[in-house]
């Protein structure tokens, strides 16, 4: 069916039949009809878009295993722009037994652009998006001028990673340029969300009272990160600050603040190359240390209170790493992430 | 002073570490239930550091033993199964203390070891006490605990109870249960469990009835025939339990708790907030709002008891209730019963109430279905244009929890023919997450001292006021309505047939 030299091979099971867009909807009615023994679930419209080459098989892939969760109509979309006009087009279905008895389905479209596509691009998702339900958008990689004020603007849920940008400033910018006219617009960013567990974990231990007792005598933060996640670390950075109401000051190197009973709070962010993409955050007072910690390849963190004698510990799950758990913890959520809106102009505030 | 980490963080009042006293610890609830459920929540990273379990048990045993009991049946029936490390870190918090529950001397070693705990690790002082003993202990462990003081906090504390089922066996037994429970704890520190109260679409029913805006104007005498609510199991008295069933019978066993709430979450008017007592404000109201069938003759007229006689069930023979192990050859006990009631309020003047529960059922299953009134006799539903009944919304508690619409849609072709098509939802197809066990929200809830899905005392009282004329009725009257029967694997008598005949209803197919 290909007329031009693409990557993808010509039979490519993983993305299923190939077929002409214009029978798109005709294809996927007669995908049911062969097998009624199947349910067709959808909650949503989730849009894979991805620049980077060989982008379709790998996504495919993840939403295999993301459907098992959650139910959507999958559109996975690859940009070569570089390339001649053209568009080839793939339907496939995931199935899954739901409780071990009913065979629960969700529809893939994939889409294979090629040369200057920006109007191309948009018109082709939106001709097959399934009506009433909400659109979540995942960016894959850097923007780019794809990213459009008209797109934003029929995007419910856009997920991004900022940890996979070069200029996290700039692109921010950009989004917030493209969303003013969509006020409900809940940005989802795996950088925030691969510390859900941490922040979680720091929150459950000052539940405990020598804990609580300690906040107001917290004086040094410690982040250690992977350094190619360092807005993770600024992001929960920012947090602790929002949360506890620390003030901004110079009063120490690097990022320093002070408490509303006036102790100033140093903070040390350790970049290492061994660590995972968070590997510890501790919070020191005078009184208690409050500490969260994860060893690469643990299913758990590890979290504890110490303060002279007294230790407690205990376990909880740890964050996500694969993109495929970072999305399926976003998307059951769900919400309106507005922890990260309030964050956002603090760590934003760090990156300039 | 707040923990301003869990602001924004959780959508629900955060659980503070404490103490977790288990009454009847080596039960089955405990070690099938309890357990699990607060194995899962740690497993899931909810359970708070630093909470403590203790089993208090009659039983001597050590602490190595009773964890080996707990990790045998937990691996069995813990819906995550069991990861060893978890295991491990969660099963050293759990110890067992060996003690009569009529022995002041346990209950004071009891107060010893948890302040010992407490010193130990650093625990603040919260108590909460679970009292899953057999009911006839519920009076004396309340007793003991004041007696020991364990009931009253520390300064900046708190000490709840939990008490399992049954709360009560009628109105007066429930009110002394209540005074004894209010002597000890407030009220407001009583946590009434009813487990379907933790089912996700027991939750559901305020979410779909108050978050969505089609539904509330629909949702009166206006437009809505009648309500059925379904509770069918197709066990019989397997597993030795005739001989508390017996003695209960389906009316307390089932009715009085379960259905009736469900019954209130249907029927209540939208709270003025989602607080605790702003739910359970509306919830009492319905109950308080049924009419009583106070005499033998309106009892013998709204309510169907029935037992069941040999039939088959999956193609297999099963005896009748009579000849159920554990059960008196000559008992009176109801195995279904079914009520008709009718709620006098503005809103559903008219509009009857049907309730049915029964034992060896053709399938297990519990529903709630809303009948809406028919279209108007014109166009389509003239007498001889066959459109086949009215729309029916219905809401499946279990198995197979979900919410399916039935409407009326025409048969493709040249001709004019109707058929009733239904939009289904469930729950296991749209979410492919499974949902927590319901004692894991409810042990949590209590935790985090949230009632909401809790009852409350005169939720209980007004409950059992409206079953006792019934029960009155059955046992204690001159005339008493008649025992009906049925074929086991049936759906039940035939005088439940005509209780719902006599409004122009029948009971739904399941």
């Amino acid at each position: 069916m290909s007329t031009l030299p693409s990557p993808i091979p010509d039979f490519c099971p993983e993305l299923g039949i190939e077929i002409p867009v214009s029978d798109i909807d005709k294809e996927l009615r007669k995908l049911w009809e062969q097998d009624e023994a199947s349910t067709n679930a959808s909650l949503m419209n989730l849009v894979v878009f991805s620049e980077k080459p060989n982008s379709l098989i790998e996504n495919s892939g993840i939403i295999r295993e993301l459907t098992r969760e959650h139910a959507c109509r999958a559109i996975l979309v690859e940009i070569d722009s570089a390339a001649e006009p053209h568009i080839r087009a793939w339907i496939t279905a995931h199935c899954h037994l739901a409780e071990g008895k009913k065979s629960v389905c969700c529809e893939q479209i994939s889409f294979y652009l090629t040369g200057r596509v920006t109007g191309r691009f948009r018109n082709t998702v939106f001709a097959h998006l399934n009506s009433d339900l909400p659109l979540v958008f995942w960016w894959q990689g850097e923007l780019s001028d794809i990213l459009t004020e008209r797109l934003v603007s029929v995007i419910d849920r856009l997920i991004i990673d900022s940890s996979s940008w070069a200029n996290p400033a700039a692109s921010f910018r950009m989004i917030e340029e493209n969303s003013q006219f969509n006020d409900d617009l809940i940005i989802q960013d795996h950088a925030w969300t691969r510390s859900f567990q941490f922040r979680i974990g720091i929150a459950s231990l000052f539940d405990d009272p020598t804990a609580k007792t300690a906040l107001p005598g917290i004086h040094m933060v410690e982040i250690t990160y992977h350094p190619d996640h360092r807005n993770s670390a600024l992001q929960i950075l920012a947090w602790l600050a929002t949360q506890a109401k620390w003030n901004d000051c110079e009063c120490a190197d690097g990022f320093a603040y002070r408490s509303n009973s006036g102790v100033v709070i140093s903070t040390i962010l350790r970049a290492d190359p061994a660590s995972a993409p968070l590997s510890s955050l501790v919070l020191r007072a005078e009184a208690a240390t409050v500490q969260v910690t994860y060893e690469i390849g643990a299913s758990h963190l590890q979290k504890q209170v110490e303060a002279g004698s007294y230790k407690a510990t205990s376990l909880s799950p740890a964050d996500p790493t694969s993109p495929a758990e970072l999305v399926g913890l976003q998307l059951a959520r769900g919400g309106k992430n507005s922890l990260y809106q309030k964050i956002l102009p603090r760590f934003r505030a760090m990156l300039d | 002073m707040s923990n301003p980490f869990r602001e924004d963080l959780v959508s629900r009042s955060p659980a503070e570490p404490c103490s977790i006293v288990i009454f009847g610890a080596t039960g089955d609830l405990t070690h099938r239930k309890l357990i699990p459920a607060l194995y899962n929540l740690a497993v899931d990273g909810e359970l708070p550091t630093g909470v403590k379990i203790i089993g208090f048990a009659r039983r001597q045993k050590s602490d190595i033993e009773f964890r080996e009991g707990l990790e045998l049946l937990n691996r069995q029936v813990s819906r995550s199964g069991q990861d060893d490390k978890i295991w491990g870190n969660f099963i050293q918090s759990v110890t067992y203390h060996t003690s009569e529950f009529d022995d002041v001397a346990g209950y004071k070693s009891l107060a010893e070891k948890l302040d010992a705990l407490d010193a130990e690790h650093g625990g603040k002082g919260n108590r909460l006490y679970y009292i899953a003993s057999a009911p006839e202990f519920f009076d004396v462990i309340l007793i003991h605990l004041k007696n020991a003081g364990l009931n009253e906090a520390k300064p900046g504390c708190w000490a709840r109870v939990i008490v399992e089922k049954p709360f009560g066996t009628d109105l007066a037994t429930a009110k002394h249960l209540n005074q004894v429970v209010n002597e000890t704890f407030q009220e407001n520190d009583t946590y009434r469990i009813d487990h379907y109260l933790g089912k996700e679409t027991a939750q559901n029913l305020m979410v779909l009835r108050f978050a969505n805006a089609i539904f509330e104007p629909l949702w009166n005498s206006k437009y809505i025939s009648h309500i059925q609510i379904t509770c069918a199991e197709n066990l019989g008295m397997e597993g030795g339990r005739g001989g508390y069933y017996d003695g209960a019978g389906a009316l307390r066993d089932m009715v009085q708790n379960h259905l009736l709430q469900l019954l209130s979450l249907v029927a209540m008017e939208p709270p003025t907030d989602l607080s605790a007592d702003g739910v359970r404000d509306e919830k009492v109201k319905v109950i308080r709002s049924l009419r009583q069938w106070d005499t033998p003759e309106k009892v013998a007229a709204n309510v169907v008891r029935g037992q069941y006689t040999a039939g088959n069930i999956d193609g297999n023979a099963v005896p009748g209730y009579r000849e159920e192990d554990r059960v008196a050859p000559k008992s009176d006990t109801e195995a279904y019963v079914a009520v008709r009631l009718l709620i006098d309020t503005w809103r559903w003047s008219g509009v009857p109430f049907y309730i049915r529960m029964g034992k060896r059922l053709p399938k297990k299953s519990t529903e709630i279905s809303v009948h809406f009134k028919d279209a108007p006799c014109v166009l389509f539903n003239t007498p001889n244009a066959g459109a086949p009944g009215g729309n029916v919304l219905v809401i499946r508690i279990q198995p197979d929890e979900g919410i399916s619409l039935r409407m009326v849609s025409k048969i493709p072709g040249t001709s004019l023919r109707l058929e009733p098509v239904k939009m289904d939802f469930h729950y296991a197809t749209s979410f492919g997450k499974g949902s927590p066990e319901a004692y894991e929200r409810l042990l949590l809830d209590a935790i985090a001292g949230d009632a909401t899905l809790f009852a409350r005392r005169d939720e209980v009282e007004e409950a059992w006021k409206f079953i006792d004329h019934i029960e009155h009725a059955w046992h204690q009257s001159d005339t008493p309505p008649p025992m009906a029967e049925f074929v086991a694997g049936s759906w039940g008598p035939r005088e439940a047939d005509q209780l719902l005949q006599q409004d122009g209803n029948q009971w739904r197919r399941l």
